[in-house]
């Protein structure tokens, strides 16, 4: 009930700012131009990986925890991903990720990652996006696999977000702020629902840390997930760029009927890049970020509450050390309080990766990468991988953000 | 609780928009030479700012959240065009939130419309052939004459935007041609031991200046635009420049100095390193000092 009524008046407010924003008269002029954006941009991804570990395939799937993650001995059909993107009409832009893998058992599986719209042109310096769509939650969660500078998703994000990365079906409205630096407020309301949204509703019988999860539905808008973000952004100089960035998640979870999940964190980016750079290069790019949960758990059967709290960080270097060419080092450390020694999902472990990658055109690319897995579930074992990453790209392919 | 949610939302949603009701036009320009022209032109009607770096190579740029903010607050979006800003620009409208500078609106000014482009493709285009533009080659600032053409598109745009002060940029314009003209007479002159000579560049980025300047580009050092040259096509280049006498390699400052170097080396060719934009180097603060610039150094390096 009280979703439609809030519905109603977001569209309410929306139609009264393209009203009374004049600049909309341009609208019709443009539609007569002969606008570029007519079209509709068609690009295709594909990533594959080679390569294998010190330990066997059950026990690899278990620490290469992300959906895209190169997870077999052998190969691994990471991500093949068929992106659509067009503007709508002088009110709209719209974007439609499909993605295809092979999984485990030789099966193609076929997801649609995202499909959603944005406007163009809400005063004030907002901007609504609606459909389904990676909730802007730090700044790794909304990246493609492509885009990635390393071969894997980093270990607190599978283990906090999902293996999927954080995605869901809502509404979400941003503000670009008038201050003198870049500062931009994201407010967001999703479902809580499904395997996307793995510290939240997620879906019936699957376990968190135990516990197996009831089917919970949402009853009311108070049940749903909602986010927030600030990001904040600075030219410290003609070479170096900054951007600061806070995000919170809060909605409910499915151990049981009243149970409630918060994640919070902070990410760190910044980039230098010479001022007479060849092709972009060379450039050292720094990024971090860090992010803890706290899971309320509860279960009929056992009537003691247990606040369940994880942990964990991510840094990682990228040196663009001549056009083409990138060294990457990466460490992390996932934690969680109590003693989860020999659950893969919350035991307390260091990763090391280190590697190289060639991009041979803007569409091609190649890449090495090592890691170094110290995890207490593996008792004294410390896992070695070697991955190596081709990825070609085809047709038009978006530009990338800073 | 209904009551809440609807306060929050009003109150993000009706914020007080910044208006554009400046005396001064906020122009954001893609480049740096564009930026310089705008500002000749605009005088002192206008704030001109370029969003990139004339020290860098405008392809390769990244939407920065600063350029976004830049162009959210812009009244007049200048660009390059025929695909130059691919890499960046679309992303950078997407994100900017201000519907005056979108394509079609008075606020967005493709200056590759107001010159005659050349290597415009009419066979299709595969990237196996490298970074061919298929609109044409955007590199036509080289040419001194386009300056003037430039120049008297963003009038004409500025005009509308200002009419007020139409006749202004009017003949801020006429005054900005009037220099150029004269000075071309001069830069000609300087460099007509370089007429019908051949040379060799590093990227397909100086076809314009060889039109003006009449001197015939016969090779480039990349074998393919944007394609790295191996040790495979310098030697076939090494073959191209001792069979046709070339003695000059003209290159910007961002390219890569060992390919140059080697040829040098094997064939005795100057390379001569020349900016490709306004604020390529310390100095370069205009459209004239530029070419006042580039033909110095090409004038040292072909003596």
């Amino acid at each position: 009930m009280f979703s439609t009524t809030l519905f109603s008046w977001v569209i309410r407010f929306a139609c009264v700012l393209f009203i009374f924003n004049s600049n909309s008269l341009y609208a019709i002029e443009a539609v007569s131009n002969k606008a570029q954006s007519r079209g509709m941009d068609i690009g295709l991804t594909a990533l594959f990986s080679a390569g294998g570990s010190s330990v066997d395939n059950l026990t690899l799937s278990d620490l290469q925890a992300g959906g895209h993650d190169p997870a077999r001995n052998g190969f691994t059909v990471q991500n093949v991903e068929l992106s659509i993107a067009a503007t709508i009409d002088s009110y709209f832009d719209a974007q439609s990720n499909f993605i295809f893998l092979i999984n485990a058992e030789g099966e193609t599986v076929v997801e649609l990652e995202e499909a959603f719209l944005t406007t163009r042109q809400l005063a004030a310096g907002l901007q609504l996006k609606a459909g389904q769509y990676f909730t802007e939650f730090g700044r790794q969660n909304s990246l493609h696999p492509h885009s990635w500078s390393f071969a894997d998703q980093p270990v607190i994000l599978s283990r906090l977000l999902g293996g999927d990365g954080l995605r869901s079906q809502g509404l979400r409205l941003s503000w670009l702020m008038p201050t003198d630096w870049f500062s931009e407020l994201l407010i967001g309301a999703q479902n809580a629902k499904g395997e996307t949204a793995q510290s939240f509703l997620n879906a019936a019988g699957e376990d968190v840390a135990g516990y197996i999860l009831i089917d919970r539905r949402a009853r009311n808008s108070g049940d749903l997930l909602y986010s927030a973000r600030w990001l904040n952004a600075a030219d410290i100089s003609d070479t170096i760029s900054m951007n600061v960035g806070v995000s919170g998640l809060w909605g409910p979870n499915a151990s049981d009927t009243e149970s409630d999940t918060t994640i919070i964190g902070s990410d760190f980016y910044i980039k230098w890049q010479a001022i007479n750079s060849q092709r972009g290069y060379p450039f050292v790019a720094w990024h971090s970020e860090i992010v803890q949960r706290e899971y309320e758990a509860l279960n009929q059967t056992n009537p003691a509450h247990e606040i369940l709290v994880d942990s964990g960080y991510f840094s990682q270097i990228s040196w663009g050390f001549k056009p083409g060419w990138v060294a990457g080092l990466r460490i992390e450390e996932a934690r969680s309080e109590g003693d989860n020694s020999t659950d893969p999902m919350r035991d307390n472990r260091q990763r090391l990766s280190t590697n190289i990658t060639w991009y041979l055109s803007e569409y091609s690319k190649l890449r090495l990468q090592y890691n170094q897995d110290k995890t207490e579930h593996l008792a004294d074992e410390t896992a070695h991988s070697i991955w190596l990453q081709l990825e070609f790209n085809m047709g038009s392919h978006a530009a990338h953000s800073f | 609780m209904k009551f809440i949610y609807r306060i929050v939302f009003c109150s993000v949603m009706f914020v007080v928009s910044p208006t554009h009701a400046n005396a001064v036009l906020l122009i954001e320009s893609t480049t740096q030479d564009l930026a310089a022209i705008a500002s000749a032109v605009g005088g002192q009607y206008v704030k001109s700012s370029s969003l990139t770096m004339g020290t860098r190579d405008p392809h390769f740029a990244v939407a920065k959240p600063s350029m976004i903010r830049r162009v959210h607050k812009a009244d007049l979006l200048l660009l390059v065009g025929a695909d130059l800003e691919i890499g960046w620009l679309p992303l950078l409208l997407k994100s900017a939130r201000n519907p005056q500078v979108q394509p079609g609106n008075p606020g967005y000014l493709d200056l590759s419309e107001a010159v005659t482009l050349t290597g415009v493709s009419t066979v299709g285009i595969t990237r196996d052939m490298g970074d061919v533009h298929e609109k044409g080659n955007p590199h036509y600032w080289l040419d001194p004459r386009n300056g003037i053409k430039i120049a008297n598109a963003i009038a004409k745009q500025l005009s509308k935007l200002a009419p007020e002060q139409a006749e202004v940029f009017q003949s801020n314009a006429v005054a900005f041609a009037d220099v150029l003209n004269a000075k071309f007479i001069e830069w000609k002159q300087a460099l007509r031991h370089l007429k019908n000579k051949p040379v060799i560049t590093y990227h397909s980025s100086l076809d314009y200046l060889a039109a003006a300047f009449e001197f015939n580009i016969v090779a480039q050092v990349e074998p393919k635009p944007g394609i790295a040259p191996s040790a495979a096509s310098l030697s076939r280049l090494i073959d191209k420049i001792e069979k046709n006498k070339i003695s000059l390699l003209i290159m910007e400052p961002y390219y890569e100095r060992r390919s140059s170097a080697y040829l040098q080396q094997q064939t005795g060719i100057m390379p001569v390193i020349i900016p490709q934009s306004v604020g390529a180097q310390p100095g370069i603060e205009n459209y004239a000092d530029l070419f006042d610039a580039i033909i110095k150094e090409l004038k040292i390096g072909s003596q």
